[in-house]
C-alpha cells in the first residue's frame, strides 16, 4: 500500500514538474501573495493604502470610503461615512452609486479579510472607468474596527 | 464448502450485478477526479487564486499546491478507472476528499466565503448554503470511495 501511495504521488509530481516547466504559462513555484503584489496597479504602482494614511485622510475628510461588501454587511456596520458599493451587485447598483463618486478625490475601497478580493476587483473596475485615485485598504473593515476608528451602522461586531 | 471461498467468488455465486455496480462506481469515482483535474491543470494561476482564497496554506505553499494537486487528482482518477494500484489510488482519493471536506467545514464555521476570500458577517447570506452543498456532494463521493476501498481490500484478502 505504501509503495502504491508513494508511486502515485511520485508520478503526479513528475508530471506536474514537467508540465509547469515546459508550458509557456507556467506559474512561479513560489508566488508573491502579498497585498501589494495582488493589488498592483497597471502603471506598476501599488493600489494599496495603509491604515495610517487612510485614518489621516478620514480626519482631513478629503477621501471617500467605499464599502465593497454586500448591502447586508454594510447595514450591519461600516466605516463612518462610507458609501455602499457591493462588488457582487456591481451592475445592479452602478447607476445609483456612480454619481456619488467624485473623480477628483481619493477613493478608499475596503472589504473584510486579508484575502478578500471584493475591494481589489472594485478598485480595478473603478480604475478602468477613470478613477485613478481608487486604492484598497486591505482587510479594511477588520483593521479599522480593531484600531477603534469611527464606524456606524447596526451591530458592528 | 464456503470456508475457503474468497469474497470475489461469493460475488460470482451471488450474481454478477454487484460486480457491475462496483465497476460503475469505480469508473464514476475516477471520472469525477479526472474531470475535476482538467480545468485546474489548464488554469494553474486561477486555481492558485482559489487555494489562496481558502486561507489555509501558508502563502509560500499556494503555488506548489496549485501546480501539484491537479496532477495528483488526474493520476488518482486514471488509476481508479483502470483498476491499477487500486487500494493506493482509492486511499489517496479518500484522503483528498476528507481534506476538502474538512477545509470547507472549517471555512464555513469561520464565515469565510471562498469565492472572494472574504469574511461575511451578515446573517442570511446564501454563500454558506452553496458551500454546504459542496460538502454534501464531497461526502457522498467519499462514501463511495470508502465502499470501494473496503471491497478492494476484501478482494485482496
Amino acid at each position: 500500500m505504501a509503495r502504491q501511495l508513494i508511486g502515485l504521488w511520485f508520478m503526479s509530481a513528475l508530471l506536474a514538474l514537467a508540465a509547469n516547466s515546459l508550458r509557456p504559462d507556467g506559474i512561479a513555484w513560489v508566488g508573491d501573495w502579498s497585498p501589494e503584489a495582488r493589488i498592483g496597479g497597471n502603471s506598476g504602482g501599488s493600489r494599496v493604502i495603509s491604515l495610517e494614511e487612510s485614518a489621516e485622510r478620514f480626519e482631513t475628510g478629503d477621501a471617500i470610503f467605499v464599502d465593497a461588501r454586500s448591502a447586508a454587511e454594510y447595514e450591519a456596520g461600516h466605516i463612518q461615512g462610507a458609501i455602499s458599493f457591493p462588488w457582487q451587485d456591481f451592475d445592479a447598483v452602478f447607476e445609483s452609486v456612480f454619481p456619488l463618486l467624485p473623480e477628483d478625490r481619493p477613493l478608499i475601497v475596503y472589504c473584510d479579510g486579508e484575502a478578500c478580493s471584493l475591494s481589489k476587483d472594485l478598485v480595478q473596475a473603478l480604475a478602468e472607468l477613470g478613477f485613478s485615485n481608487a486604492r484598497v485598504l486591505v482587510n479594511g473593515w477588520s483593521v479599522w474596527r480593531a484600531h477603534g476608528l469611527p464606524i456606524e451602522g447596526g451591530g458592528g461586531e | 464448502m464456503t470456508a475457503g471461498m474468497t469474497f470475489s467468488d461469493s460475488d460470482k455465486r451471488g450474481g454478477g450485478n454487484i460486480h457491475w455496480v462496483r465497476a460503475g462506481l469505480r469508473v464514476l469515482f475516477g471520472v469525477v477526479f479526472v474531470t475535476a483535474s482538467i480545468d485546474k491543470i489548464a488554469n494553474p494561476a486561477a486555481f492558485a487564486e482559489v487555494i489562496f482564497n481558502y486561507q489555509i496554506l501558508p502563502d509560500a505553499w499556494v503555488n506548489l499546491a496549485a501546480i501539484g494537486l491537479p496532477w495528483l487528482e488526474l493520476v488518482i482518477g486514471l488509476a481508479v478507472i483502470a483498476g491499477i494500484w487500486l487500494p493506493g489510488a482509492l486511499l489517496w482519493g479518500n484522503l483528498l476528499l476528507a481534506a476538502f471536506i474538512g477545509v470547507l467545514v472549517f471555512n464555513i464555521s469561520r464565515g469565510l466565503n471562498i469565492d472572494c476570500g472574504c469574511f461575511h458577517a451578515a446573517a442570511g447570506d446564501a454563500d454558506p448554503a452553496e458551500m454546504w452543498w459542496t460538502v454534501i456532494r464531497d461526502a457522498a463521493l467519499l462514501s463511495v470511495g470508502l465502499y470501494l476501498s473496503w471491497t478492494a481490500s476484501a478482494a485482496e484478502n
